[in-house]
């Protein structure tokens, strides 16, 4: 109930916040314009794996990797000038940050210092890289889950060092990345 | 009200005539309670110590009931070290006196770089007999784990982050407790109240109630997926993550275990006198087995050198079969 009561003052917040046509919720405009984002990015993702032979399960390791490779390849070849933000959107960024923020200031310092104990450090992330497979895949918080916008199966929201990232699942390609939101440490 | 309550009843029979060596952790050499309270008082017959010298695996205690599900736990597994393969050379020598059909996996099946030979020597030939005998492993992902690994058919994970089977009377949910999203949990709540099944056990990597010092309980997994396990009557959770194996004091009628000292060891982690635990080991690497009955769960928990760490009886009180919907929203 609380985290919905946040989402709706999140809501509530932007509507006082930013200049708006009359009758257009800017939240859920630029709800609409992030799921319309993420589509697009399906959309591509759909055509380049086409091209590359499923794998279904298989005792063959290296046909699995060789999958995710490629897929992550052709991506990345793809999408050769995606800049920060351009899936998240610089009308979702500010949303995003809060809803993090809450987040964090919601937890106890105990559950702070075992999210902390588990954020790999002094990573530098950038999009187009395959996320780095001797990194562990930090346990994302389900309370935060379920306040961020939903995702298609195969995309993932995920923490490192100081970053919200999106991810690839298939492909362990960064698709896209937000810096500096979750605190310092020594905070 | 509570129907069906699964309880301790015995630890010595499965110790095959030891008294018991729950309970202990070493600590430079000398052997100490971690806790000893029982996990429910009015039906708990505690392990004790004990001076009894230290037992090769060939003393694991046969399966007591005919027609039960049989099985081994193991977690974070996927090292490579001579830790591991000790503890695949347990199970091998396990099995022989405790014939289980499959193995579950907590998690972290393959640490650092997964490249087919990762495959290999961290999984394959750790547990090759197992493998040649056509045991079947079942995985959960674990924080280290590539979640394409659902597509490696020795995991038998259908290309799913989770997913459930069936064994004999017991239905298994396999979670992805990385990744908790809400399509998960909706998921799991359909999945849990079609279950029929005398026994519902749930695996997963992260603890909802851990005396870990360096990672402790997962609350806000907790927040999430208790609610469900108790509405819909899980009777036995497992999770790794924690490098250690604990037995957790019942929570809301369910029994927690954790095994995620498979093949790495946080030494001395489980903080002592803490709340939560009936039972914990934290100097050795570990495997359990465990035997899914008419109405008992039977446990036993065993080092690398093949010495009983823990062993138990959990007892579902006698209840008519109904169906899921008919259950009590408590237990």
């Amino acid at each position: 109930m609380t985290r919905m009561l946040f989402v709706v003052g999140v809501t509530l917040m932007s509507l006082a916040a930013a200049p708006q046509q009359q009758g257009v919720n800017p939240f859920a405009q630029a709800m609409v314009d992030f799921k319309h984002r993420v589509g697009e990015y399906m959309k591509l993702r759909d055509e380049i794996t086409r091209k590359v032979p499923e794998v279904k399960e298989t005792g063959n390791p290296a046909k699995i990797s060789a999958r995710e490779k490629a897929v992550g390849e052709a991506i990345a070849t793809a999408r050769v000038n995606a800049k920060p933000g351009d899936i998240f959107g610089a009308d979702m960024v500010g949303y995003f940050k809060q809803i993090l923020a809450e987040d964090w200031k919601s937890r106890s310092p105990a559950d702070r210092k075992a999210l902390f104990n588990e954020l790999p450090r002094g990573v530098q992330i950038r999009i187009n890289q395959a996320y780095p497979s001797t990194l562990p895949l930090v346990s994302v918080p389900p309370n935060l889950l379920a306040m961020l916008p939903m995702l298609p199966e195969t995309l993932e929201y995920r923490l490192i060092d100081r970053y919200m990232l999106l991810r690839d699942r298939d492909a362990n390609l960064v698709i896209d990345v937000l810096s500096n939101v979750l605190p310092q440490r020594d905070r | 009200m509570l129907m069906r309550v699964p309880y301790l009843v015995s630890a010595a029979a499965l110790l095959g005539g030891l008294t018991s060596v729950g309970g202990l952790t070493s600590i430079g050499g000398t052997a100490t309670e971690v806790v000893v309270a029982p996990a429910m008082p009015s039906a708990v017959t505690a392990l004790q110590r004990s001076a009894a010298p230290p037992a090769p695996a060939t003393q694991v205690a046969p399966p007591v009931e005919k027609d039960s599900v049989r099985f081994a736990i193991i977690g974070d597994t996927g090292t490579g070290t001579s830790s591991q393969y000790e503890i695949g050379a347990q199970l091998t020598q396990a099995r022989q006196t405790f014939p289980f059909e499959f193995v579950i996996m907590l998690g972290d099946n393959i640490y650092g770089s997964e490249r087919p030979q990762d495959f290999v020597n961290k999984f394959e030939k750790p547990y090759q007999t197992l493998l040649d005998a056509k045991v079947p492993f079942y995985a959960a992902l674990g924080n280290h784990d590539d979640p394409t690994q659902r597509y490696y058919k020795p995991f038998n994970m259908n290309g799913e982050r989770y997913y459930t089977f069936t064994k004999g009377n017991a239905r298994f949910f396999v979670l992805d407790s990385n990744y908790m999203d809400p399509t998960q949990i909706k998921w799991l709540e359909e999945q849990l109240s079609r279950a029929n099944d005398h026994w519902k056990i749930a695996y997963f990597h992260h603890p909802l109630y851990s005396s870990g010092e360096k990672h402790g309980s997962e609350v806000d997994l907790r927040t999430q997926l208790e609610p469900l396990f108790m509405k819909y009557g899980v009777d036995v959770v497992f999770a790794g993550h924690e490098h250690f194996y604990e037995r957790i004091k019942p929570q809301n009628g369910i029994y927690y275990f954790i095994e995620g000292g498979s093949a790495k060891l946080r030494k001395g982690d489980i903080r002592k006198g803490g709340p939560l635990t009936a039972n914990g080991f934290d100097t050795d690497f570990t495997f359990m087995l465990a035997e899914l009955g008419k109405d008992a769960m039977r446990f036993q928990v065993l080092s690398r050198n093949g010495k009983p760490v823990d062993a138990g009886t959990l007892q579902l009180a006698a209840e008519p079969k109904r169906a899921a919907e008919d259950k009590p929203a408590s237990r």
